[in-house]
């Protein structure tokens, strides 16, 4: 993916960003040993998305080893004492499932889809890599090159991704949000056995994880199956809380890099709050007027009227644990410079500034986070999911207030969070020069 | 911001039908034909209250005439740029104002046009999806812009060396045959496609006896029927005959080519022709290509990642297409390995040509292909995109179910059988982009 630092998180939520339909029955509890267990029957395909969301993620990394949370996903699935290497993967295959795992800077996030009558073995998988993990080192030093390789694919070599990560490490001074989810390189290569084994003590127990499971099943009937292998598990001392708080920003920041492209990238970045703040709600519709579909603005005005970006848009993570920032991005069409395109974005961020967005920008947003509640409701894998990060920032229930206060936003709203986070002063700016 | 263990599946197969098993006891969809020879597809799911619509026309790349490549994917970008009725930013902001979206496109076998929408909102994305479809108006200044845009992504593209080496290597496969040359043109060809092009092949192609429309979701068969006749019913084909494509034929020599890029990786593609879903073969291959390269329990995941640490991404898979197929097989790794990996994937091709595969591989392969049958048809848009597949390839709305049938009567005789005609590692072409030496 091109954007992939911007643009998986606009996927989800016009994918999967909302659904408040209330009245879904959803059976919540917290087992003794604080694993919280999420159920919610689906019954419309033989199918279960069974997921195990740890609250852990490169939020929680320190300095020196960064990678480390990301690194510890891919050592997941090499095996337990029980279930050696490669049978993780081979048992969700025979049984016709199909798996994989992301991990981001707030969580690390598994999921198993695969017919409903399996899930005692998916159950049994999960429960058996929460705390048997074998991470021998052999098996960490082969994957460490695997890691290597992803990260060439994704940062080295894809100048999207090679901006994006220079422009995060200048906007955070103090907050890990500023080092890559992947990890420095000297990092990957630097990172211990012993630490990786320290990390997954510290962050993989039953009181750091959620599980979800939607999909044709009995839900009190697999709550007794849960009990019965993740209850055994013992709950764990609380993982260290993320203490960094990101110091006020004093003045632009600008970087400027000249790789192999065809094209250049500019990226934006302001630092905004997350939904903790009430100012959440309008920056999450700005968001939608801003990017969500061709009809939005920076699309209208930057692709489609002026003809000077190839592609535009803007994205804020309403999800994120802690305060992060909201992203303009754009690619100047060729013979267009990146100082154009950047005094261009600007320039819309003046105009938001200036004038409320219209009526009909403000309900077409509205409009269009309803309808993707609605979509996201055809899969049980996105149902799965939209549980899991309501629950990470408070609670399930929070989806039913979201939409709600997402309704109740005002053009004046949307102006006013516009003058207090896209200060000319507080802008985080990087530039990537395409050499031939 | 994600982090994936490895590339999604479906993003790697890429097309639908190299793996779709079976298992529907009950037909997927209604199948019925209408006067002017639209083939309409319904299929009910009527919990979610949304209803997702693709018409599909064969209209694709492979009309495009030799000297106008791009010519259908610009025909289709366009349709949504201005109909007798809106303009493109008004046909935008209605669709979009209702939470919805209509969109168009071509592949290399044809031209879709693709509705979203809540129920209640269906009359008014269908009338859109009718005007797009029988009435667009293809504006000039549209069509200027949609073509710099698309000479602009073709520039881009260059960056990405996946896409790259795709196209090296599709020309390679397919020397004499249109799948050989890109969808999407060159930057020179597109700069050439005129708006008499684009409205000659709209009214040539864009026709409803070669029109495939389903509708799936909250809807019932004769509401649907009722629906799209009365936007669709109208519409009368040219009197001309719908074109014919000839089939691939094989190509000739295998070839090599290697495309400098100062990148710390290089991508490695093998690539051939093989068979499509009408040759009994084809259900061998499949699994040959399952065990070869389909998961992470596959010999070449085992042998490069997991074994080697060689790579994140490995991967085998048969793609099959209307008027031919390809095998292909790719890996990234560093530069300094590309020997390495290249004799790694040669050897475990020629593996799978000298030995038969263990019962434990063949019951694995084939167990995945039929189990996970479910979860290729779990939402509304996988099952109109599947319904239309199957029934723009003809292969009958029971495909799935001879599908499920073929894998499982596979023996290992038979994977090496076919691999024997398929795997040699001599006749694949082969493409690197990367840096070429350490």
């Amino acid at each position: 993916m091109r954007f992939s630092l911007v643009a998986t998180l606009l996927l989800l939520l016009a994918a999967g960003g909302a659904a408040a339909q209330s009245g879904e029955r959803v059976l919540a509890t917290t087992l003794d040993n604080g694993l919280r267990v999420l159920l919610l029957e689906d019954h419309r395909s033989p199918i279960v998305s069974f997921q195990m969301w740890y609250r852990v993620g490169s939020r929680n990394e320190a300095r020196g080893a960064t990678g480390i949370a990301h690194f510890l996903e891919h050592m997941m699935f090499k095996g337990t004492p029980t279930y050696g290497q490669g049978q993780f993967a081979r048992l969700v295959e025979q049984n016709g499932g199909q798996d994989n795992a992301f991990t981001s800077q707030d969580v690390t996030s598994y999921y198993v889809n695969i017919a409903a009558d399996r899930i005692d073995l998916v159950i049994d998988l999960e429960s058996d890599r929460m705390q048997n993990l074998k991470l021998d080192a052999k098996d960490i030093a082969s994957e460490r090159e695997v890691v290597i390789e992803e990260r060439r694919t994704r940062t080295e070599d894809d100048p999207g991704g090679f901006l994006g990560e220079e422009v995060g490490s200048i906007a955070f001074r103090s907050h890990p949000y500023g080092a890559p989810i992947i990890g420095f390189m000297e990092d990957i290569k630097r990172i211990t056995p012993e630490e990786i084994r320290a990390f997954y003590k510290t962050y993989y127990m039953p009181n750091n994880a959620i599980l979800v499971a939607v999909g044709d099943f009995k839900a009190p009937e697999v709550l007794g199956k849960i009990r019965a292998k993740f209850g055994k598990i013992p709950k764990g001392p609380a993982p260290p809380p993320v203490l960094a708080v990101e110091p006020q920003q004093n003045g632009e920041r600008r970087v400027l890099l000249t790789k192999q492209a065809q094209l250049p990238i500019v990226y934006l970045g302001y630092h905004v709050p997350n939904q903790k703040s009430a100012d959440a709600f309008p920056l999450e519709m700005l968001s939608s007027i801003l990017s969500e579909g061709r009809a939005s603005r920076l699309y209208k005005r930057l692709v489609y009227e002026r003809q000077i970006a190839l592609e535009a848009g803007g994205d804020y993570n309403y999800f994120s644990q802690d305060p992060n920032l909201f992203w303009f991005w754009a690619t100047p069409m060729p013979g267009q410079t990146p100082e154009s395109m950047e005094k261009a974005l600007l320039a819309e961020m003046e105009t938001l500034k200036n004038e409320p967005v219209t009526d009909e920008e403000l309900q077409r947003a509205k409009n269009q986070v309803e309808a993707a509640f609605v979509f996201q409701e055809d899969s049980v894998h996105r149902r799965a999911a939209l549980l899991a990060r309501f629950e990470l920032i408070g609670g399930y229930t929070e989806k039913d207030r979201f939409v709600e206060r997402l309704r109740s936003v005002t053009a004046a709203d949307v102006q006013r969070v516009a003058r207090t986070y896209f200060a000319d002063d507080k802008k985080n700016i990087g530039v990537l020069l395409p050499r031939p | 911001m994600m982090r994936l263990r490895r590339l999604p599946a479906l993003l790697v197969i890429g097309a639908l039908l190299s793996a779709v098993p079976a298992g529907a006891a009950r037909p997927i969809a209604h199948r019925e034909v209408l006067p002017n020879g639209i083939v309409l597809l319904v299929a009910e799911r009527p919990a979610v209250p949304i209803v997702v619509v693709r018409v599909f026309a064969h209209a694709g790349a492979v009309l495009d005439p030799p000297d106008r490549a791009g010519l259908a994917n610009l025909t289709g970008a366009l349709l949504t740029r201005g109909t007798g009725k809106h303009t493109g930013p008004e046909l935008d902001s209605a669709i979009e104002f209702v939470g919805g979206s209509l969109s168009a496109g071509a592949g290399r076998d044809g031209l879709t046009a693709s509705l979203a929408v809540l129920r209640k909102d269906l009359g008014l994305g269908l009338d859109l999806l009718g005007e797009v479809l029988l009435t667009p108006t293809f504006p000039a200044d549209e069509l200027k812009r949609k073509a710099a845009q698309i000479q602009a992504a073709i520039k881009r593209s260059e960056e990405d060396p996946g896409t790259v080496g795709g196209r090296a290597l599709a020309k390679l496969v397919f020397p004499n045959h249109p799948y050989g040359v890109p969808v999407e043109g060159t930057v020179e060809s597109v700069g050439r496609l005129t708006r008499d092009d684009v409205v000659r092949f709209h009214g040539a192609y864009v026709r409803p006896d070669t029109t495939i429309i389903a509708v799936v979701g909250a809807i019932t068969v004769d509401d649907a029927r009722r629906e799209i006749v009365a936007r669709f019913g109208g519409w009368k084909a040219p009197p001309e005959s719908p074109p014919t494509v000839p089939p691939a034929t094989p190509g000739a020599t295998p070839r090599s080519e290697t495309i400098e890029k100062e990148l710390t990786q290089a991508t490695i593609l093998f690539g051939r022709q093989a068979i499509r879903q009408t040759d009994p073969d084809y259900f061998p291959l499949t699994v040959a290509s399952y065990v070869l390269g389909g998961g992470s329990a596959s010999r070449l995941y085992s042998r490069v990642r997991e074994e080697g640490g060689l790579a994140y991404a490995v991967y085998s898979y048969v793609n099959p297409a209307r008027y031919g197929a390809s095998f292909s097989a790719s890996a990234q790794t560093r530069t300094a390995e590309v020997p390495k990996v290249i004799d790694i994937m040669r050897e475990e091709l020629a593996r799978m040509t000298r030995e038969p595969v263990t019962e434990r591989e063949l019951k694995l392969a084939k167990e995945y292909l039929i189990g996970s049958f479910p979860l290729r048809l779990d939402t509304s848009s996988k099952v109109a995109d599947f319904v239309v597949a199957v029934e723009s390839q003809g292969l009958g709305l029971d495909y799935a179910d001879r599908y499920k049938e073929r894998v499982a009567k596979v023996t290992a005789a038979d994977v090496q059988r076919v691999a024997a005609k398929y795997f040699a590692p001599d006749t694949f072409n082969r493409v690197v982009v990367g840096a070429p030496k350490p």
